[in-house]
This record gives C-alpha cells, sequence and structure tokens, in this order.
C-alpha cells in the first residue's frame, strides 16, 4: 500500500505532474532538433535544478530522459539523421518511409509503439529492481569493482569501433574523478601543487563541455544544413496495425529491457539487436528490411524504450550506469545527497517508486504529445543552427558557473569543450569518459576495501574472485571483453553487424 | 555500410553523443598528433601517478591512478602505432575539416565569455556574446540579430533566473529589483 501511495506521489502534487510534461515534451523536442541531444539536455540541467528539491528535479529528467529516446527517432524518420545513437536502427525503415510520403504513419506507430517498449521496461524495473537490491546486498567490494570496470569497458567497446579508444577514455575518465585530494588518505593525486586541483574536476564541467560545447562546436560545421519539410497527415495509426505487430513488439521489448539492464549497455545497442531479431523472425514482410518495412521501425523503438526501464535497474539497485545518459543522471541523484546503490533501496524506498511514477506519467506524456502537436514540431525543427549554437554554448557556459559559482569550472567546462571536439573527430567515444568520471569514486574505494580485507595480498584476492561464482561471472567478463579485441572475434562482430545494417 | 561507421558520408562529424566520427581505415588530418600528444600526457600522468604513493602498498592512494594511467599509456600507445600506419585521407586539411576558422572564433569568443562574466556581468556578457555570435553565423541584418539575440536572452534569463533560481553575476546590473518583479508575476513555480 505504500509502494502504491509512492508511485503515486506524482499524481499528489500537480506542480511535479507538470514538470513531468514539461520535461517529456522538451525531451521529445531535444531528442529531435538535430544538434541537441538528450545526453546534453539532462547534463545541462543538472546544474540548472541544482537548486530544486530532489522530487522537482527528478521528474524534469526523467521526462527529458522519456521523451528524448523517442523524440529520436523523429529526425531519424523524417531526415535520416538518429537524434540519438538509440534512433540509429530506426531510420534504416523508418527514412524509406518518409521518403513515400507515409511519415505520418510511420511516427504514428512509432509512438504507440515506444509507449508499449517504454511500459514493458517500466514494469520490469518494478519488478526486477527490489530483488536485485536484495541480491546486491551480497555483493563483495571486488564484485563492485569488477562492475565497475565491465560498465566502462562495455560501454567503450559496444558503443562504437575501436575498442582501445573506448578503454583508453575509460580510463581517462577514471584518471579525471581522481583528481584532487583523496577522500580516504587525503593525500593530493594529480594536482600539481595547484591549489585549483585540490578540489577536484567538478564532473558536471566534464559532462556539460564534452556533452554540450563539443558538440556545438561541432555543428558550426554544418550551419548551413536545412531541415527537410515534410508532409504529416494522418498520425495515429490504427487497432488493427497496432494489433498486428504486437507479438513482435512484446519479443523486441524484452530484448530491450534485458540488454538495457546490462551494465554499459544501454539503448542502442537494444534497438540495434532488436531490429536483427524482426529480420530473423519476420518472415515475409510486405516491404524488404531497409525499404520501409514496418518491422524494421516497431522493433527498434519498442527495444529503445523498453531499454530506459531496463537501463534504471542496475542504476538504481548497484549504483552503475548502463550508458552516457544514466551515468548524468546518476550524478544527478549524487547531488541531490542520493547515493544509488542497494542502501538506497533500501533506505529510501519511497524514492524509488517514485522514480517508477515519474517513468509511468512521462510514458503516458509522450503518447499524448507524440501524437499530437506534429504543425509545432515540424516548425520547431526548423529552427536554424544559426541560432541553437549559440544558444547551447551560452547554456554551457551558465550551466558550468551555476554549481560551485566558480569561473574555474567554466574554464574546465571550455578545456574539455575541445578536447571532447578533437575526441570526437578522431573517433574517440565520450560515454566511457563520463562513465569513468562518475564510477572512479566507487571503483577506487571498493578496490582497496577489497584489497585490504585480504590483507594486501593478491593471491588471496584472485582466490576470493576465483571461488566465489558472481565474482567469476564478472571476470570472465571483463577477460573476455579484452578477448574480444582479437581477429577472430572481431571477423564474428562484422557478421553479427553486417546482417543488422546490410 | 561498414557496421562500425557512424558519421555521414561527407562530415564524419560523429552527428549524436556516443557516436563519433573518424574513419577505420583511413588517418584524418592531425590525427596521428592527437594520438602522440595523448600518449606522452598519459606518459607524464602516469610519472605523476607513481609519484602519489608509489609502490608502497596495493591499497594506497595511487594505485588506481597509477593502474588507470597504465592502460592509458598502453591504450593510446597502441591507437597511435596504428593511427601511424594507416594512409591519410586525401580530401581533408586541418584548416578546413579539423580546425576551422569558425571554430577557432567560437573557442575565443567562449574564453572571452569566460573573462567577462564576473566584472560585467551575466546579462550584458551574453547579450554581447548572442549577438556576435548569431551575426557571424546567420550572416543577417543587424534588425533580425538583435532581435534574436536580445529576445532569446531575455526568455533565458527568467527562465534560469526566476524559475530555475540559478546565481549568475550580477555585474552591473541592478538585477535585484528586475527579480522581484519577475517572482511577483511566476509566484509558486517551482522554486
Amino acid at each position: 500500500m505504500e509502494t502504491l501511495l509512492a508511485v503515486l506521489t506524482i499524481f499528489a502534487q500537480p506542480e511535479l505532474l507538470l514538470l513531468v510534461g514539461a520535461g517529456t515534451f522538451a525531451g521529445i523536442y531535444i531528442g529531435a532538433i538535430p544538434g541537441l541531444s538528450v545526453t546534453m539536455a539532462v547534463s545541462i540541467l543538472i546544474s540548472f535544478t541544482f537548486s530544486w528539491d530532489v522530487y522537482p528535479a527528478i521528474s524534469l529528467m526523467v521526462g527529458i530522459f522519456m521523451g528524448g529516446v523517442y523524440g529520436g527517432s523523429r529526425t531519424a524518420i523524417l531526415l535520416n539523421i538518429p537524434g540519438a545513437p538509440s534512433a540509429i536502427a530506426t531510420a534504416m525503415d523508418g527514412y524509406p518511409m518518409a521518403q513515400r510520403g507515409e511519415a505520418g504513419q510511420a511516427i504514428g506507430v512509432t509512438t504507440v509503439m515506444s509507449f508499449f517498449g517504454g511500459l514493458l521496461g517500466i514494469l520490469v524495473l518494478a519488478l526486477a529492481a527490489p530483488f536485485v537490491a536484495g541480491f546486491a546486498l551480497t555483493f563483495q567490494p571486488r564484485d563492485y569493482m569488477l562492475l565497475a570496470v565491465l560498465g566502462i569497458l562495455l560501454v567503450g567497446s559496444l558503443s562504437t569501433g575501436s575498442l582501445v579508444k573506448g578503454i583508453f577514455a575509460g580510463a581517462l575518465g577514471i584518471a579525471i574523478g581522481a583528481v584532487g585530494r583523496d577522500p580516504l588518505t587525503f593525500t593530493e593525486r594529480f594536482t600539481f601543487d595547484l591549489q585549483l586541483m585540490e578540489g577536484g574536476i567538478s564532473f558536471i564541467a566534464v559532462m556539460i563541455g564534452m556533452f554540450g560545447v563539443s558538440e556545438a562546436l561541432l555543428q558550426l560545421q554544418n550551419v548551413g544544413l536545412k531541415a527537410v519539410r515534410q508532409k504529416i497527415d494522418r498520425i495515429v495509426p490504427s487497432f488493427g496495425t497496432i494489433r498486428k505487430y504486437l507479438p513482435l513488439s512484446l519479443q523486441t521489448s524484452s530484448i530491450g529491457v534485458v540488454i538495457g539492464a546490462l551494465p554499459g549497455t544501454g539503448g542502442d545497442i537494444a534497438a540495434l539487436m532488436a531490429y536483427d531479431h524482426a529480420k530473423r523472425v519476420t518472415k515475409n514482410p510486405e516491404r524488404p528490411f531497409g525499404k520501409g518495412a514496418m518491422e524494421g521501425l516497431v522493433a527498434p523503438e519498442t527495444a529503445n524504450n523498453a531499454a530506459v526501464g531496463g537501463a534504471f535497474i542496475p542504476m538504481m539497485t548497484l549504483g552503475i550506469p548502463g550508458d552516457a545518459v544514466t551515468a548524468i543522471m546518476i550524478g544527478a541523484l549524487f547531488i541531490h545527497g542520493l547515493n544509488p546503490g542497494p542502501m538506497l533501496m533500501i533506505e529510501q524506498p519511497d524514492m524509488f517508486w517514485f522514480i517508477v511514477g515519474a517513468l509511468l506519467t512521462a510514458n503516458v506524456f509522450m503518447l499524448i504529445f507524440g501524437l499530437t502537436g506534429i504543425r509545432i514540431f515540424t516548425k520547431i525543427v526548423e529552427m536554424p543552427r544559426s541560432v541553437i549554437i549559440p544558444l547551447i554554448l551560452l547554456l554551457s557556459i551558465v550551466g558550468a558557473y551555476a554549481v560551485n559559482n566558480r569561473i574555474s569550472d567554466v574554464y574546465w567546462m571550455l578545456g574539455f569543450g575541445v578536447f571532447g571536439y578533437f575526441m570526437r573527430h578522431y573517433g574517440y567515444p565520450l560515454g566511457p569518459v563520463i562513465l569513468g568520471v562518475i564510477l572512479s569514486r566507487l571503483l577506487d574505494d571498493n578496490w582497496r576495501r577489497a584489497i585490504i580485507s585480504e590483507r594486501e595480498d593478491l593471491g588471496r584476492f584472485f582466490e576470493g574472485i576465483v571461488t566465489s561464482p558472481l565474482s567469476l561471472v564478472l571476470f570472465l567478463a571483463v577477460i573476455l571483453i579484452f578477448v574480444s579485441q582479437t581477429p577472430l572475434w572481431r571477423a564474428l562482430k562484422n557478421r553479427l553487424f553486417r546482417k543488422a545494417t546490410s | 555500410m561498414d557496421p562500425d561507421f557512424r558519421g555521414d558520408s561527407d562530415h564524419h562529424d560523429g552527428t549524436s553523443d556516443a557516436t563519433p566520427g573518424g574513419y577505420t581505415e583511413k588517418r584524418r588530418p592531425g590525427e596521428l598528433g592527437f594520438a602522440l600528444i595523448l600518449t606522452a600526457t598519459s606518459l607524464y600522468l602516469l610519472y605523476s601517478a607513481y609519484g602519489i604513493s608509489g609502490f608502497t602498498a596495493l591499497s594506497g592512494p595511487g594505485a588506481v591512478p597509477m593502474a588507470t594511467t597504465l592502460v592509458m599509456v598502453v591504450t593510446a600507445g597502441i591507437v597511435a602505432l596504428r593511427t601511424g600506419r594507416l594512409p591519410r585521407v586525401p580530401t581533408e586539411t586541418l584548416s578546413r575539416d579539423i580546425l576551422p576558422p569558425m571554430v577557432i572564433l567560437f573557442i575565443g569568443l567562449l574564453i572571452v565569455f569566460g573573462l567577462l562574466l564576473k566584472p560585467l556581468g551575466f546579462v550584458p556578457t551574453a547579450a554581447l556574446f548572442l549577438t556576435l555570435a548569431i551575426k557571424v553565423l546567420a550572416r543577417r541584418g543587424w534588425g533580425y540579430t538583435l532581435a534574436v539575440a536580445l529576445g532569446s536572452l531575455i526568455v533565458i534569463w527568467i527562465v534560469f533566473r526566476v524559475v530555475f533560481t540559478v546565481l549568475l553575476p550580477a555585474g552591473i546590473l541592478p538585477e535585484a529589483e528586475f527579480i522581484q518583479f519577475f517572482r511577483g508575476l511566476f509566484s509558486g513555480g517551482a522554486s
């Protein structure tokens, strides 16, 4: 009963409901406007909601997250530009549909299916998270350490091509997170005797720089790019259409939840795998995949929204984020004095159920906003980049400054923005950096706790890993990812992905 | 299509986050230099990490920094070696595709923004920045530029200063009076 009340908190306070709605609305458009991304929006918003209470801040960010994952599909369909990584697979069949003049239908089906996927993801989150949290209490420090390493590695290896660059990015993130005085021994680390560095580098400055400034600087190069105007008429899909794709959507949602729940893997991987799955199980599509098959639209969109709920499972129960956006959400919880992990679930179950309620509400808002307001939508998407880019930069500066009221944070942000700009150009993934920064403390603390409890003996440490089934599985997974750098594995991966993209 | 390729065919720009640009089979202008700088920096950081606590204890404050910087050195080294072996992209130059004047100009603008923020205050600095940036990017008349820049600044200021209650350097403007006025209008809000 108390659980139900906590889920319903959001309806008891119209202010929160309004914020979730506003967040979802904003998220859809942020996801849809090329050049704006959810990661960017959430990282900038963290600093703006800094002075708020926890509930309103979380409401807004959950809304933006949910709306943004869905919003990315809009530009994927209309412009062939995925607004978010999770919409990459959506473009493969969505854009061909738009070219045939069926953009309205494509958007309609996408919206309803995203709703189903999202709903399933949230249900699984609500059912599974309490159990996982209970299980997580039995985790040893070494398990947390291995989980953190695994998460960073997975983000590095799955989101992009070069794992080596991904590992570098993750290690860099951990190093950035270690800057400042060590919390246990008060030793200075990477401070170079500068007083400025003693307090560490604000991870918000790193985030906003990497995802806001670097993105805006990149966009400077396609200022002239114009959105293509699309005629959109019928958008609400018929009941028959929905019923037809319901079985497939259930399967792909399940894929989405599971993939989303794995630490380190998020909506983008889920969407690609679901797309692959749809291709295998659909025997006679009305149209071939890649040329506007409805199945090719349903699969990734259900999966990536289902992955949102899934991604909250490791985030809430273990404190291990699934991808860049959940990493930033963890940052948001930190800022509000909450420490995601099994203890949060036990000490403040209300918080968890409130987030579940907010996600549910955001999902409903997404359905409503997705099926209406298409006319305003086309107007907003056509907003010129020559205005958007300066505004993003301005917001980035304000955001970096606002958290600590320090100008030095603005410069950190600029520095990481320029650095991230080069990283993007040269194919280094940025997600692992943020994950590294967020997980640095957790990894460091748990390593030291683990090795101290083994009396500084590496042999005993490894003995502990081998004798505990959980540690062993995690350890093997970490090893497996390193092995994946060998040519044998790459051939296998190429085969898998060629199926998905051809 | 290359499975690891995530950019568009013209720009390789990594349009959305977490999908970096770059080529898998070729080296972009400056890519090798970047990889070498990363390697050198990583080496220096490893040295610095060694200085934290050396090899005294596995649980020492320097253990994890040393391990991570070692990983950085190794991976950056591998990347540099691999990059060095790739052929260059023939169609791109550093000054046009990687660091065009426009990007340098904006980095400069942002630095100036940071310098002026404290002494001048947020509103005048932002007004200057937006006007200049939009003028340069949109290449439209002053009327359009000023209208868009100041219009959006007002919206941003109201939203963030009043609704989000973000503290911004007041500088030379009598901000407190304005805020009191807007608070009256938006009483309730989220604050």
